[in-house]
């Protein structure tokens, strides 16, 4: 690693929390019993996740039942989801369910989670994750689900790409303590329009731009390049699931590295999003100003990549056992 | 399931099947809603607390009375940080008059059906704002997901961490202390609630899903342990959520609608006209004597009178 020219310390991104919701295994056992049988080939699925909302907890990227395809659809296509819910933002993910405890052991963790790290930066260069940003935050699942005991083991990986050496950050505070009071209002008034809009509510990355009347206005990441002008203060801003007051979330990583990969920026503000009962909060949102030193230039490979999720402190799955609400034999006697 | 239980589910199925939904507001004669107006009360909800949407849930489970992408009001994520059951052990502890029947030991598990022989105080709930957060803990620690009862004979995956170096050290990820096993840690729950539309009763139904702090899920009897204990033993019962896959804990609405009856005289004596989309404004209130400690947002710009009744 090469030696921080940099001052200031280490930018350090709270992890991703998966939550997997039990309508998800079910239709996942019903797809293997009645559909996939012994194919394991990946699915794509999507996972929903949203802003912070409460100062004391994060959010999750979570797995509902509908972030399968559904039964009757002819193809596994990526399940289709309505666009616009701003409790549900969308973020494309893959499976890997094997059919057997061995094949979930030998599964190359390391190769699968390069090959997700891979799509992403492809998505940066080419310019897609400019247009569709929620593909940022792609993730990847793999799973064993023992239909003979109604157990599920499972792992989620959230690709992060490394910038090397790792970014450092000159500071990081309240939002309300960086902006002015005028522009807190100002600010707050956009999120929350942004938020409303059907058009703009699940879209989780962006940018701000206020002028010197503090006056705030959010815009999408493709206007970047012909708007980056003459703004007093610019933000890039995302919705940060976390609620840690020091540390910003998971998603801002895979963000810096498009920053600095596309449009080649060093010294980056932004805005990690968080709400209050579901209204834009400044007092929990915070600024920061990351310093980016990427020395690996242009035209190399795909940066390295960390983002298996632990699971309290060690590198194991998880696993679940539903028995009780799936089991035909159980559902059986306790409905006698 | 009880089987007294079973019956009643059969005949308010049946009922459900060969009634109509109703269409004509009984809303301040019978604290009751039509379907119309829970649409309309929960398209106010989701306006003023945004937490909230509107879900369409399982696809063959969609009622034909509901607009498919209005069936159900759902919020994720709701902190729910210390145990209802506990906040009343504290109470208890600090000599409030609580009714904890302990003479068994099975109060947890006691869904229903029991009423205990015990007079009906529903209002003599401890105010939460004058409770401290203790250092004893009264509620075991949760042990998580259902893995529980039945041994897995599967070569625990859980015994061997991962040897190879799949998760490299990298600087920048902040790692959260691991939290100690330590009993005097208070255990963050959260809670998926989801308001459904109950068509027998024509009032909105409670449902809980729960997941402790590692955000597994949450066995539904422990769910139990966040209602508040007077009504874990009586009003909530486990069953099929209408719109969801699996066992979900619900607060059973046999008595909302006499409930919220008294709630809308109540505001109608001192001289408030409630409107029809408040209804699950004062019926989350209402709900909150329930589940105390399950931080759901239902606040809004509304006069109750006073606050503290």
């Amino acid at each position: 690693m090469a030696e921080h020219t940099q001052k200031g310390p280490l930018l350090q991104f709270a992890p991703m929390q998966s939550l997997v919701d039990e309508g998800f295994w079910h239709r996942l056992s019903s797809l293997k019993l009645n559909k996939l049988g012994i194919d394991d080939s990946p699915i794509p699925i999507n996972g929903f996740y949203a802003p912070c909302s409460h100062s004391q907890i994060s959010n999750h990227l979570t797995l509902l039942a509908e972030s399968l395809p559904s039964e009757s659809n002819e193809s596994l296509l990526a399940p289709d989801t309505s666009r616009g819910n701003r409790n549900k933002c969308s973020v494309p993910g893959i499976l890997y369910n094997t059919n057997t405890v061995e094949s979930f052991h030998a599964l190359d963790k390391q190769n699968l989670l390069k090959a997700e790290a891979s799509k992403i930066w492809e998505d940066i260069q080419t310019g897609n994750a400019v247009e569709d940003p929620a593909i940022l935050s792609r993730f990847l699942l793999i799973s064993f689900a023992d239909l003979k005991k109604w157990t599920f083991h499972y792992w989620f990986a959230f690709p992060a790409l490394m910038l090397d050496p790792p970014v450092t950050v000159n500071y990081l505070k309240p939002a309300s303590q960086w902006l002015s009071k005028e522009e807190v209002e100002s600010l707050s008034a956009a999120c929350n329009e942004w938020r409303n809009s059907r058009l703009t509510a699940d879209v989780p990355f962006f940018f701000i731009t206020i002028d010197a009347n503090s006056c705030a206005t959010i815009k999408h990441l493709k206007d970047w390049e012909t708007c980056q002008s003459d703004a007093y203060k610019t933000l890039f801003g995302f919705y940060d699931p976390c609620h840690l007051p020091n540390n910003p979330g998971w998603p801002l990583r895979n963000f810096l590295t498009l920053l600095s990969a596309k449009w080649n920026l060093k010294r980056v503000q932004f805005l990690c999003y968080r709400e209050n009962r579901g209204f834009a909060d400044m007092d929990l949102s915070l600024v920061g100003e990351a310093l980016i030193t990427d020395s690996q230039g242009e035209g190399d490979g795909v940066p390295n990549v960390v983002g298996w999720e632990l699971n309290k402190g060690r590198k194991i799955p998880r696993r679940i056992s539903l028995s009780q609400s799936l089991d035909p034999t159980r559902l059986a006697i306790s409905a006698a | 399931m009880v089987l007294s239980q079973k019956l009643h589910e059969a005949f308010k199925g049946t009922v459900e099947r060969i009634t109509g939904p109703r269409t004509v507001s009984a809303f301040k004669e019978k604290g009751v809603l039509s379907v119309t107006e829970f649409v309309e009360a929960g398209d106010n909800l989701v306006a003023k607390c945004p937490t909230w949407s509107w879900e369409s849930g399982e696809p063959n489970k969609r009622k034909p009375y509901l607009p498919p992408e209005k069936q159900f009001l759902v919020t994720r994520n709701v902190p729910c940080l210390r145990r209802a059951a506990s906040v009343e052990e504290e109470y208890e502890a600090a000599g409030g008059e609580v009714l904890l029947d302990n003479e068994d030991n099975d109060g947890w598990l006691a869904t229903h059906g029991k009423p205990k022989g015990k007079p009906d105080e529903d209002e003599d709930l401890p105010s939460m704002e004058s409770l401290e957060i203790s250092k004893k803990d009264s509620v075991k620690p949760i042990s998580s997901n259902m893995g529980g009862e039945e041994e897995d004979d599967i070569p625990d995956m859980e015994e061997f961490e991962e040897a190879d170096n799949i998760i490299m050290t990298d600087p920048s990820t902040y790692l959260v202390a691991q939290e100690p096993d330590d009993d005097n840690i208070l255990r963050t729950r959260t809670y998926d609630v989801s308001i459904t539309y109950d068509k027998y009763y024509q009032t909105p139904r409670v449902w809980l899903t729960g997941y402790d702090e590692s955000r597994m899920l949450l066995q539904p009897e422990l769910v139990l342990e966040d209602v508040s204990q007077d009504h874990a033993r009586k009003t909530v019962t486990i069953e099929d959520h209408p719109h969801l896959p699996g066992k979900h804990a619900s607060i059973h609405p046999c008595k909302h609608g006499a409930v919220m009856k008294k709630i809308i005289d109540v505001l109608m004596s001192r001289g408030v006209e409630p409107e029809v989309d408040k209804y699950l404004f004062l019926f989350l209130k209402f709900m909150a004597s329930v589940i105390p400690t399950i931080e759901y947002d239902y606040t809004m710009d509304f006069d109750l009178g006073s606050s503290s009744h």
